[in-house]
């Protein structure tokens, strides 16, 4: 939405998104990894013990339906 | 290998573009800023009421009448504050999910996100097509004939090179689910319970057990789901929201998790209506079958058509996510603006995607109850890694800078949401991979 004037009038010009001029947007091509500060490191830890814990958990179903292990 | 979808300056100047509107109130203009703008927030939510969340809340309602409606209320932030996360993000880079957790987390974790989006985005396109073969059968129609209908008009829909015919279609789509109001009308719920179990969170009669627990998670789950982070930030790249779009697109997103929440509500008062009259039922469809015998032919055909819309829904926004995924990653043109022969790979991945899950279900004795619960597994795997990279991309000031990064009072919102999130999916997913670990369930 862009305020203009004509003729001592005020307009408002709007224009839909993929009409309008392509904005630059934040860069993001050669960034490179994130930075591993100590909130990330700890998340990526968590989500690590995380699909462990379920893959763990989906072995030992497999196991048992496959009837290697009673339960 | 990740490629920029932008849009560079040359194809816009050879684009024929239309002329701007002119308008004299600046309250005009914002309406019609919000206008273009609105859609994206909208189809994300409501596609999430697809025939999974159909089946999930009548069962809710069938089982527990009207109180868990309290759950739906909890819900409605914690979905609005997920999805806002998504329109930043997609509004700052320009870029989708799939393509930030490669620039950014490298690429073992780029590829153990997109396989599993892609996993489990099929296996749900499965039980879609499940759906809509059950409800044309309920309807008299052949699903060897209804379901290949649907499997080529569901790709046709994308195929037309404009972004906006796609939306304005799903969007006519998501508010055709209006109709799930007149049947929660019609089934005379008592307003006063509606009233009281909405606003005041209830306790099932006879105290905790483990099978009202996983009904709670599986709703959680049902209402929160990986492929809406995926989805919303490349529909919102896609559609190239502007930074100063951000306020309509948080407004459009707030309005798609208000209309989505009331319809989930009016589709556990259609299952309270089963309740009330002590019925069991293996589906949703049978349960609309029982309803008409009750209530006409109209109300029956009418959830019918409502399941089937559902399901078409999800299958448009599921098989898009998986296809903007892959194109983002593989460095293939994604968007819906670019013609077939344009972006091939594109729309190679979106039908593949929907042909292969209608093939499936129409093949006598395919393993469909194998499929739900690998969904459900595999959903419990998918949720909480792909927001705890949401959650750390939106505190990544290097790519947000401070405008478009969380805030302390975000994080604080967040950070609760994900802890929670990652308790109840771990519950559920050990419930299905274990179930002889919760007695009663």
């Amino acid at each position: 939405m862009t305020a203009t004037t004509e003729y001592d009038r005020k307009f408002y010009i709007v224009v839909h998104p993929l009409d309008d001029e392509p904005e630059a947007k934040v860069e993001t091509e050669n960034l490179g990894p994130m930075r591993i500060t100590t909130t990330v490191r700890v998340s990526l830890y968590a989500l690590r013990a995380y699909l462990l814990l379920m893959s763990g958990m989906l072995g030992y179903r497999v196991l048992q339906l496959a009837g290697i292990i009673r339960g | 290998m990740v490629a920029n979808n932008r849009t560079t300056l040359d194809d816009c100047r050879t684009a024929v573009r239309p002329e701007p509107i002119r308008v004299s109130s600046p309250w005009a203009a914002r309406a019609l800023t919000f206008l273009m703008v609105f859609g994206p927030g909208l189809i994300v939510m409501e596609a999430d009421n697809d025939a999974g969340a159909v089946s999930t809340y009548v069962q809710a309602g069938a089982q527990y009448g009207t109180h868990l409606l309290w759950l739906l209320l909890l819900l409605l932030p914690i979905t609005y504050f997920v999805q806002e996360m998504v329109v930043r993000l997609g509004i700052a880079t320009g870029q989708g999910h799939a393509a930030m957790i490669y620039r950014r987390f490298g690429k073992w974790w780029g590829r153990f996100s997109l396989a599993d989006l892609l996993l489990v985005n099929f296996l749900t396109l499965v039980t879609e097509f499940a759906a809509i073969a059950l409800a044309l059968a309920k309807l008299g129609v052949d699903p060897r004939l209804g379901v290949p209908v649907s499997a080529i008009g569901l790709t046709a829909l994308v195929l037309t090179g404009s972004y906006r015919r796609w939306e304005r279609i799903v969007v006519f789509l998501c508010l055709l689910d209006l109709a799930w109001f007149a049947i929660a009308f019609r089934v005379h719920p008592a307003m006063g319970d509606v009233a009281r179990h909405t606003l005041l969170p209830s306790l099932p009669i006879g105290g905790l057990n483990a099978s009202w627990l996983f009904l709670v998670i599986a709703i959680v789950g049902t209402t929160i789901a990986p492929w809406q982070l995926f989805f919303q930030q490349s529909c919102v790249a896609d559609k190239r929201l502007r930074f100063s779009d951000l306020t309509s697109a948080r407004l459009d997103t707030l309005i798609g998790a208000v209309f989505t929440i009331l319809v989930a509500g009016c589709m556990m008062l259609a299952g309270n209506a089963a309740f009330e009259r002590h019925w069991n039922f293996a589906d949703p469809a049978l349960m609309a079958v029982q309803l008409g015998a009750v209530f006409g032919p109209i109300l029956k055909n009418g959830l019918l058509l409502l399941m089937i819309n559902a399901a078409v829904l999800g299958t448009t926004t599921i098989s898009l996510a998986s296809a903007w995924a892959y194109g983002e990653v593989r460095g293939w043109p994604h968007s819906l603006q670019k013609p077939v022969r344009e972006a091939p790979g594109f729309y190679a991945v979106y039908a593949a995607c929907v042909i292969t899950a209608a093939g499936l279900v129409l093949i006598p004795g395919a393993p469909l109850q194998l499929i739900i619960l690998s969904v459900q597994v595999l959903a419990g795997l998918m949720l909480p890694s792909a927001i705890i990279f949401l959650q750390l991309l939106l505190n990544d000031k290097e790519v947000l800078g401070e405008r478009f990064a969380n805030r302390r009072w975000n994080n604080l919102v967040n950070w609760s949401i994900v802890i929670l999130l990652f308790v109840l999916s771990l519950l559920l997913a050990a419930q299905v991979a274990l179930p002889k670990l919760f007695p009663n369930s």
